[in-house]
């Protein structure tokens, strides 16, 4: 992949210092990038790879240091001077306007002037239609955007990049949105723009991704550069350690469970949504104290629903669930909470927090209404402020203090807030919808701990994961749903991956009909 | 976030709230002093426009204005009072729909709920009749009052809780239903007998008036004290129950579950509704105490200004009340304040039309402008914010993170 | 904002209370053979210093004006009331200032802000501002006080009475405070000279806001009459929008517009004359729908609602500017007395608008016979009210 050109490197910065008050995000940081090179840039959340980044694209400006471009040194002013430069960004978060068309998302600020203010819609297609052959994106330009997938439009995304002519690409986590089947495109077109001479910085915390494309993995941790690898010559263990700045176990031993007595008896379920269609048709299931259940399933298959009739949030039109012996049957979310229920969400952003609060307001959302946390009508501020200290230490959460806004906190802390609040009390069941989902190695390692920590201490727990490693990992059981049923339950420590996966997939045997029918 | 975890926490606090605080008051203090420059520039240019002889491009006459604006609202004992008399509803409505921002809310009902207060207030003093005591029907007045409010409010927040009909198309619509229902009480069971033209009576004539604050004379060791109305004609009674009210609004919002579940609901009602709050029952209760405040602005207003209404009985507090929960963002005592500013302005407009000549219709722009640049910084923040890919492409106008980004 | 809809409300207010009116900016191109009130002005200003009067020293005066909500340019009372004191400030070599409240809670301040500046003069304008203005002229019986449209009611101790029996006598009472009112049928009567000229099928037509309001009643006796003297046979139908409620009444256009809609394909008239604020200005569209005529009422509506000006012929005109200045120059010359001042055709207190729209045919004969009415009703010869004034049958 490197030829001769690879003497002068495409990209360089050398010397990277951003400060911020309080904060160095990015502490002599010294980057090179060849061309066509695939260059993965991994670190925890809130390492400093994003302001490095953003340094890059013009977003901010550095404190101390230089960037060179083909050896010479340049100033980038802000993101339509790196983009003339050749530089180009696919955040996250798409830049796209769904209304419009591909080709017109690829075009918008980069419109040519040949026909005075009106859009040479002919030309453009034209050029589009070339670049999308030529690198093999399977792309209709004339689609809404509003109606592609994910994955498409993080192609509309590249599309964009390459119609300006990028020859440095950088891409933010660009497989946190996708689906394995998308992710393993996406490497294939990624490797396609390396081999034509483009540089692709790749951002990640996900160690088997940046193993699978990188070309040379650079890892920071706490703004620092920490080392430098080739995929070859290293393995996860390492680059974990690289980037926590110790041992991680990559996988948590979930010990012996000591199982209890029933806590949780589900039987019969049956959940329909808004429009009346039955989408959990009955649902049996049992857990002990002591016990992690997992559900593995593709997305869609009645999880959400199961869940929330579970927590209080959906009546349920039929079937029981009782908490320890107690009926708790349609139970509103409070009276579950009351009653020992716990529930981590999936989405945390959405559900799970109030961002623009401070983290002690987080930390008891969902037990503010009691003592100690209010008296009657009345909050208390002091045992809020007091309890917040005790958890945030007791959770490591990485705040400079309680009473900063929660969403001034990285993805790891934010769900470490979720799980202080849930796991404080003594619960008899605990609910978790993708409990790591989005999060770094040393995150995922601290909230199993805990998750096996609860467990031991005899709660019932409830995992729910479209993760099937995480699900394998930490599971006593694991029952498979398919089209709102349990179709297979199999014991977590012997089941087999592909035999999951394949249940997952098909449902098994136990419903040849319904397969027939669907 | 590389500082040491927890501990930290009381040295970060007080700068981090500090510094915020800051930022939030400089933006309404700059935008506050962007429109004056903006409307003492527009003062000039149309100086020569004016229907009272003055000179075209009269560079003077911005300062003139300003200097009248001043001394007409601070300038005088009559002058405060006058002022704290005009803030009394502004504070009122303020807080009812600075109450709404913070619960994620849009309340525009302003209007119909003023109205509605006043006709409840008015309803208590025609049953009672032409002598009546006001320590009983003043009170009994306002409670009224601010119960036809909460109606006025109830309504839309039970609509969106029943059927999710957004509470901005609702109270719209509503303020003219409530602008006919007015005047049809004007001209119906509030209309004085005999009345050649529809009127109501006079509070102030049956002695159901708030009476301006009067403290009576005491005579200590020779010294007579006091004895006089102490914040001049126009303080009546109204504006203890602002002074009041804001605070009672600030404790039931950081100080009771009850205000935390209204925040939390308001910054994000999915989370709120997951850790178990009803959210429902929220939107129709805060919309209900809203509309309570907002009656409140107007049975004050009939009982200590007005005391009468004839058919064009109306209010543009609807307006104003956001402009100044705006200007507070949504915060008690921020609220306090853009309505002591907005009821000094209204105060010192009568002297400013007066002498230098400069319509008040001046006021009317400042407060537009100063609400243009609050809402352009406002919207810019809340749309660096937004996510613009992936989930959001499904998401149509959701304009509940809007109005928590406007109470911040 | 909400301008717009304070017009309105300025306009219900104003049409609620009936007794309001202008003229005095339409003298120019006048049909009628009005003298120019800015003459009549001009002449008495000119007059008034030389003509060394009985009582003392001419009183130095500091004349300032409430307005009622809405804005002071609105070509409709405000702004006509605002004339008037201008104009007649200008003869006598001061200045006449203005303010416009905001709503109602700013009457009773605004009327106070004009005292605490030393005004003696202060000109209020419309029934809504009535009661404040009482209450102010009790309390400052020195300061001379004129509201526009308002026939002050007081009961025995020179207050607001909330009876409405009068009993006591405003005059006597306060005796420096002056009601402004206007003789409604007399401009009605010229209304109704024009509209049976125009009419091609005699069949005209006239709509009042409310039945029970004695200002609305006589705009629709004088109308009948004048139109009577015009063509003996021309038929005259009558309706009212309203019998109680006052928003259907003056202040709701869409239902003015629905209702005059129906009354013109029913009772088939070609033109039609209305008295009912902006349910008033719903007539008018209704009747530039249907391809009738028009006839305004209280300003010259051909100016304050150009939505209509290509159906409306002309308008009955209370003339409000030339009335508050003949008041303040009275004041001036120390022969104003308190109590109700009447305005008629005698002081130019009422007329009719000039004809702008020479898209509609005015028949040769009208001029003439509109000047030999208000000749007569100036001599007091011509009867434009029945016995009935100011009661419908």
């Amino acid at each position: 992949m490197t030829g001769e050109l690879a003497s002068v490197p495409a990209l360089e910065m050398r010397g990277i210092t951003k400060r911020y008050p309080g904060v160095v995000a990015n502490d002599h940081i010294d980057l090179d990038v060849r061309r066509g090179e695939i260059h993965a840039l991994l670190g925890e959340n809130g390492a400093g790879k994003t302001t490095l980044m953003n340094i890059l694209y013009g977003l901010a400006r550095p404190n101390e240091g230089e960037i060179l471009l083909d050896g010479k040194t340049v100033q980038i002013a802000d993101p339509s001077d790196a983009i003339s430069r050749g530089i180009s960004m696919v955040h996250q978060h798409f830049m796209l306007v769904p209304v419009l068309s591909v080709a017109e998302n690829v075009v918008l600020g980069a419109e040519t002037m040949a026909r005075g203010p009106f859009l040479d819609r002919r030309e453009a297609s034209k050029r589009i239609a070339a670049l999308a052959a030529q690198f093999g994106f399977e792309l209709d330009p004339d689609a809404r955007v509003g109606s592609l997938s994910v994955g498409q439009q993080q192609r509309v995304e590249i599309l964009k990049a390459l119609y300006r002519d990028a020859q440095i690409l950088v891409l933010d986590e660009p497989t946190a949105v996708l689906t394995p089947q998308e992710t393993d495109e996406i490497f294939v077109l990624l490797r396609r723009l390396a081999d034509d001479g483009r540089s692709i910085i790749f951002i990640s915390h996900k160690l088997y991704e940046v193993l699978a494309i990188a070309d040379r993995i650079t890892v920071i941790r706490r703004g620092r550069v920490i080392g430098d690898r080739k995929p070859g010559e290293t393995t996860e263990a390492e680059l974990a350690e690289l980037m926590v700045g110790r041992e991680v176990e990559l996988t948590v031993d979930r010990g012996a469970s000591h199982v209890g007595g029933p806590m949780l008896h589900v039987e019969g379920l049956r959940v329909t949504d808004e429009r009346k269609h039955e989408i959990v048709p009955g649902v049996s299931l049992d857990i002990r104290a002591g016990e992690i259940l997992g559900i593995a399933g593709v997305a869609g298959n009645g999880q959400d629903e199961l869940i929330e009739a579970l927590i209080g949030l959906r009546k349920p039109s039929g079937g029981k669930v009782s908490l320890d012996g107690r009926d708790i049957t349609g139970c509103s979310p409070r009276d579950m909470n009351r009653a020992g229920v716990g529930y981590v969400p999936g989405d945390r952003h959405r559900f799970g927090l109030i961002l623009s609060f401070p983290v002690y307001d987080n930390l008891i959302l969902t037990s503010y209404y009691r003592e100690p946390y209010s008296h009657g009508p009345l909050r208390d501020g002091a045992a809020v402020a007091e309890s917040a200290d005790a958890q945030v230490a007791r959770f490591d959460i990485r705040v400079p203090s309680s009473n900063v806004a929660t969403s001034t906190l990285s993805g790891g802390n934010q769900q470490k807030v979720i799980v202080a609040r849930e796991f404080e009390r003594p619960l008899k069941l605990l609910i978790l919808d993708q409990p790591t989902r989005g999060l770094d190695v040393g995150s995922i390692e601290f909230i199993h701990k805990q998750i096996i920590a609860k467990r031991d201490a005899g709660t019932a727990v409830l995992l729910v994961s479209a993760e099937l490693d995480e699900v394998m990992e930490i599971s006593d059981r694991i029952a498979v749903i398919y089209r709102g049923r349990i179709v297979a339950e199999l014991d977590g420590r012997t089941a087999d991956k592909s035999a999951v996966g394949l249940l997952m997939a098909t449902g098994g045997e136990a419903n040849p009909a319904e397969e027939a029918t669907a | 976030m590389s500082a040491p975890a927890g501990t930290a926490g009381s040295g970060f606090s007080l700068r981090d709230w500090g510094s915020s605080l800051f930022w939030t008051l400089a933006e309404s203090v700059t935008a506050i002093l962007l429109a004056v420059v903006v409307g003492g520039i527009g003062i000039t240019l149309f100086s020569g426009f004016l229907p009272n002889n003055h000179p075209a491009f009269d560079v003077g006459l911005p300062f003139a204005a300003y200097g009248a604006l001043w001394s007409g609202a601070v300038g005088s004992i009559n002058g405060i009072g006058s002022t704290l008399s005009y803030a009394t509803p502004l504070a009122l409505a303020g807080l009812g729909v600075g109450l709404g921002f913070k619960a994620g809310l849009f309340n525009i009902g302003g209007r119909g709920q003023f109205l509605m207060g006043s006709v409840g207030a008015m309803a208590v003093v025609t049953v009672m009749g032409p002598s009546q005591n006001g320590l009983i029907t003043v009170p009994l007045a306002l409670i009224v009052g601010g119960l036809f409010g909460a109606f006025a409010g109830f309504i839309p927040g039970a609509l969106k809780a029943t059927s999710g009909a957004h509470e901005v198309v609702t109270t719209i619509m509503l303020n003219y239903i409530f602008v006919f229902a007015t005047y049809w009480a004007i001209s119906g069971p509030l209309r004085l007998p005999n009345s050649p033209q529809a009127i109501t009576a006079d509070a102030s004539a049956w002695g159901a008036a708030l009476p301006t604050i009067h403290i009576p004379e005491v005579d200590i060791l020779g010294l007579h004290l006091f004895g006089a109305d102490v914040l001049g004609r126009d303080a009546h009674y109204g504006i203890l129950l602002a002074v009041l009210a804001l605070p009672v609004i600030w404790f039931l919002l950081f100080r009771t579950t009850l205000g935390f579940e209204i925040r939390a609901a308001g910054a994000n009602s999915d989370a709120a509704r997951y850790a178990g709050m009803k959210t429902k029952q929220l939107v129709v209760l805060t919309m209900s105490m809203a509309g309570g405040l907002c009656g409140l602005a107007g049975a004050t207003t009939l009982l200590g200004v007005v005391h009468q209404m004839a058919p064009g009985y109306d209010t543009t507090i609807g307006f104003d009340a956001i402009t100044v929960a705006l200007v507070g963002r949504s915060n008690p005592v921020g609220i306090g304040l853009a309505a002591l500013l907005f009821g000094g302005m209204r105060a010192g407009a009568q002297t400013m039309q007066i002498s230098p000549g400069v319509p008040g219709e001046l006021v009317d722009a400042l407060q537009m402008f100063i609400l243009l640049f609050l809402v352009i910084n406002i919207l810019r923040r809340w749309m660096a914010k937004r996510p613009t890919g992936g989930s959001a492409l499904t998401t149509g106008a959701e304009v509940a993170p809007l109005a928590a980004e406007v109470s911040k | 904002m909400t301008f717009k809809h304070r017009n309105v409300l300025a306009l219900l207010a104003a049409t609620a209370l009936v007794a309001s009116a202008c003229s005095s900016s339409a003298a120019t191109a006048s049909p009628v053979v009005t003298p120019s009130p800015v003459v009549t002005e001009a002449a008495s200003a000119t007059a008034a210093p030389s003509a060394p009067s009985a009582t003392a020293t001419p009183l130095a005066l500091k004349i300032g004006v409430v307005t009622d909500v809405g804005r002071v340019d609105d070509k409709n009372f405000n702004q006509y009331s605002y004339e008037g004191a201008k104009a007649a400030a200008t003869a006598l070599g001061t200045t006449a200032e203005y303010v416009v409240p905001k709503d109602a809670s700013d009457y009773t301040k605004d009327i106070q802000s004009f005292i605490d500046q030393k005004y003696n003069v202060i000109v209020t304008v419309g029934f809504n501002l009535g009661d404040a203005t009482i209450k102010a002229a009790k309390a400052n019986p020195n300061v001379w006080f004129i509201a526009v449209d308002v026939a002050p009611c007081v009961d025995a101790t020179g207050a607001p009475d909330s009876t409405f029996k009068c009993a006591g006598d405003a005059s006597k009472l306060l005796p420096h405070l002056i009601g402004v009112t206007f003789q409604e049928d007399q401009a009605g009567y010229l209304a109704g000279i024009v509209a049976a000229s125009v009419s091609k099928t005699g069949n005209i037509g006239q709509l009042g806001g409310i039945n029970n309001n004695p200002a609305v009643v006589r705009y629709l006796q004088g109308y009948q009459l004048g139109a009577a003297s015009y063509k003996a046979s021309t038929k005259v139908q009558t309706d009212f929008f309203s019998t109680g409620d006052l928003g259907k009444a003056y202040g709701d256009p869409v239902f003015g517009k629905t209702f005059s809609t129906q009354f013109i394909k029913q009772k088939g008239v070609d033109v039609l004359f209305q008295v009912a604020g902006g349910t008033g200005n719903g007539a008018l569209d209704a009747a530039c729908a249907a391809n009738i005529l028009a006839i305004g009422v209280d300003v010259d509506e051909y100016l304050s609602y150009p939505t209509a000006d290509k159906c409306i012929v002309t308008s009955a005109e209370k003339h409000l500017s030339s009335a508050v200045n003949q008041t303040i120059t009275a004041i001036s010359k120390g022969t104003a007395a308190g109590g109700v001042s009447k305005f008629n055709a005698a002081n130019d207190g009422i007329g009719i608008s000039p004809f702008h729209n020479t898209a509609i045919t005015i028949p040769a004969d009208v001029q003439g016979k509109l000047d030999t009415a208000l000749a007569a009703m100036k001599a007091g010869t011509l009867k434009t009210c029945p016995d009935t004034c100011g009661t419908w049958k």
